[in-house]
């Protein structure tokens, strides 16, 4: 593993946070994942030290032949230090469960980080591709170029009956997920949330937190995923999602506009409070951050700010993290010096900007 | 105070949600609803389901008559632990391992616990039959027919769907759709 691929990770992101796409007041990112596992092997719950870096050597070979077109990057994860793995986490590149993993493991993802491809997770292969803003189609698509090209050159576990063979039965069939990650402070603020989300729910539709499975709506920032992967065509997953998404979408920006036309003095102190404070903090704590700069991409969107790029407002969200502070400073941190320097980033950032 | 599940019986039992170390809604039921609730809980083949969720999930179960003590068996929803199944010959997953920890140890386990599995495909995905109806990679022998068989029955279906719903600009899509599929699977066969 080369330090060189994390020279740049504390101070450039990826393409997906641009702030830009169709939807993107809205939508910060679609990303489409299939889960994927190699015949012949158990999955890697199962499978013993040797058969998991087999594995892992054989995805490495398999992704090497298909010559994916941009450079991408290369990662061992059980050689690498514990925030270098969380540093990944932060970045959407790979999951909670693979940073946290044991025995031969790792990810490969492109230079724009659309593309990541996970090996040794729970399933041999995860291959995921995010996109910014609203943008199921293309997302798919790049992902199934990905997808046909390397189930060319390793054979996969299928089955008739049950497509994809995957290690957890919620992932069986398509073996696909879709995963759209909204910022929804205006049905947040009117405790609509909830509501929005049971009827998702009623529609077999997933709502998480910003980090997946179990974690918490950290910054206004959910996700909202298909649950069956199983019984239905790709193409049916993907016409489902795009008629969900924009029902909360829609119901989203009429709570803004309400909000902007009723209380407008209401909102507008709201979102000049928070610009205000992350100006001036001397010390943050993550929550704290993340609950203001979602006030503050609210504002950006309905125009309240405008002297704050969207995608400085992005870049926050993720520099602003742990790992990611550690990572830049180069060195461990306690919490204290954490926040501190987390300050430090968003005044620097907003210092950027202002008039 | 009456459980909040059947409504009858005094609630003895609290649930509560607990976020960040704050209580953030609590549910009061009787110890037989308890019992229903739990099993929903800790049944780890069944994804993760919000408290709330699980609690109206107990009150349909117990319906309107009053059938709580038979359904659950019943309702193929909870089976018994037992092994009746041998473990698998490949990675020696048994059927209790799986269904304590809700994940297949290899490729063979689909096989090896078949019978098991389509009630728990069909509720987790909420289809009936559990088939798959996506794709499947192209070097699987002649599976690439295959696929669009399943394709076609698929687009079917959503045209019934799109049709039901009066959705008929989705449904024209469809039909024409259909149209093509039929006319190359002529063509290659």
């Amino acid at each position: 593993m080369s330090d060189s691929a994390f020279e740049n990770f504390p101070h450039l992101l990826g393409e997906w946070l641009k702030g830009g796409g169709p939807d993107s007041d809205i939508v910060v990112s679609t990303r489409v994942r299939f889960a994927r596992n190699i015949k012949g092997y158990p999955f890697t719950l199962k499978a013993t030290e040797p058969q998991r870096a087999e594995v892992l050597a054989l995805c490495e070979e398999a992704i090497q032949k298909i010559h994916l077109q941009r450079s991408v990057v290369t990662l061992e994860l059980d050689k690498m230090a514990e925030v270098k793995r969380d540093v990944l986490v932060e970045r959407h590149l790979i999951s909670r469960e693979l940073a946290g993993g044991e025995g031969p493991r790792g990810v490969t993802f492109g230079r724009g980080e659309m593309l990541s491809i996970m090996i040794n997770e729970e399933d041999h292969l995860r291959l995921q591709w995010i996109k910014s803003g609203f943008d199921v189609d293309r997302a798919y698509q790049a992902l199934c170029k990905v997808d046909r090209a390397l189930e060319k050159v390793v054979p996969y576990a299928v089955s008739d009956n049950y497509g994809y063979l995957t290690a957890c039965p919620t992932n069986v069939g398509t073996g696909m997920r879709i995963s759209v990650m909204v910022h929804l402070p205006a049905l947040t603020m009117k405790d609509h949330v909830d509501k929005v989300f049971k009827a998702a729910k009623r529609m077999n539709h997933a709502v998480r937190g910003l980090y997946g499975e179990g974690t918490r709506a950290f910054g206004d920032m959910y996700q909202i995923s298909n649950q069956a992967t199983l019984g239905r065509s790709e193409e049916s997953i993907l016409e489902s999602v795009k008629a969900i998404v924009p029902r909360i979408l829609e119901t989203e920006r009429q709570m803004r506009g309400q909000l902007y036309s009723e209380d407008r003095s209401f909102l507008e102190d709201r979102v000049l409070r928070s610009l205000a404070l992350l100006r001036n903090a001397r010390r943050l704590n993550v929550q704290e951050m993340m609950s203001h700069l979602s006030m503050l991409r609210l504002g950006v969107d309905l125009g309240l700010i405008t002297d704050v790029p969207m995608q400085t407002v992005n870049e926050m969200f993720i520099l602003g993290q742990p790992s990611h502070l550690q990572e830049r400073e180069g060195r461990l941190m306690n919490a204290t010096e954490r926040d501190t320097t987390r300050a430090d980033l968003v005044r620097s950032k907003l210092a950027a900007h202002s008039n | 105070m009456d459980c909040q599940c059947c409504n009858k019986k005094p609630a003895r039992i609290r649930i509560c949600d607990v976020d960040e170390n704050a209580i953030q809604e609590q549910y009061n039921v009787c110890p037989d609803c308890f019992a229903l609730v739990k099993r929903y809980m800790f049944d780890m083949a069944r994804p993760l389901m919000a408290t709330d969720d699980v609690i109206s999930e107990v009150q349909g179960l117990l319906g309107p008559a009053d059938k709580a003590l038979v359904l659950p068996e019943t309702a193929g929803a909870i089976t018994p632990l037992a092994d009746s199944v041998p473990a698998c010959p490949q990675c020696g997953m048994t059927l209790s391992e799986f269904k304590a920890r809700g994940r297949f140890g290899c490729p063979r386990d689909y096989e090896v616990f078949a019978e098991h599995l389509d009630p728990l495909f069909e509720r987790i995905h909420d289809t009936q039959p559990a088939r798959h109806q996506g794709r499947l990679p192209a070097r699987e022998g002649d599976s690439e027919l295959v696929t669009r068989r399943r394709k076609s029955a698929d687009l079917k279906a959503r045209l019934e769907a799109a049709v039901a719903e009066e959705n008929y600009e989705l449904a024209a899509r469809l039909r024409d759709e259909i149209n093509q599929q039929d006319g190359t699977t002529r063509e290659q066969a």
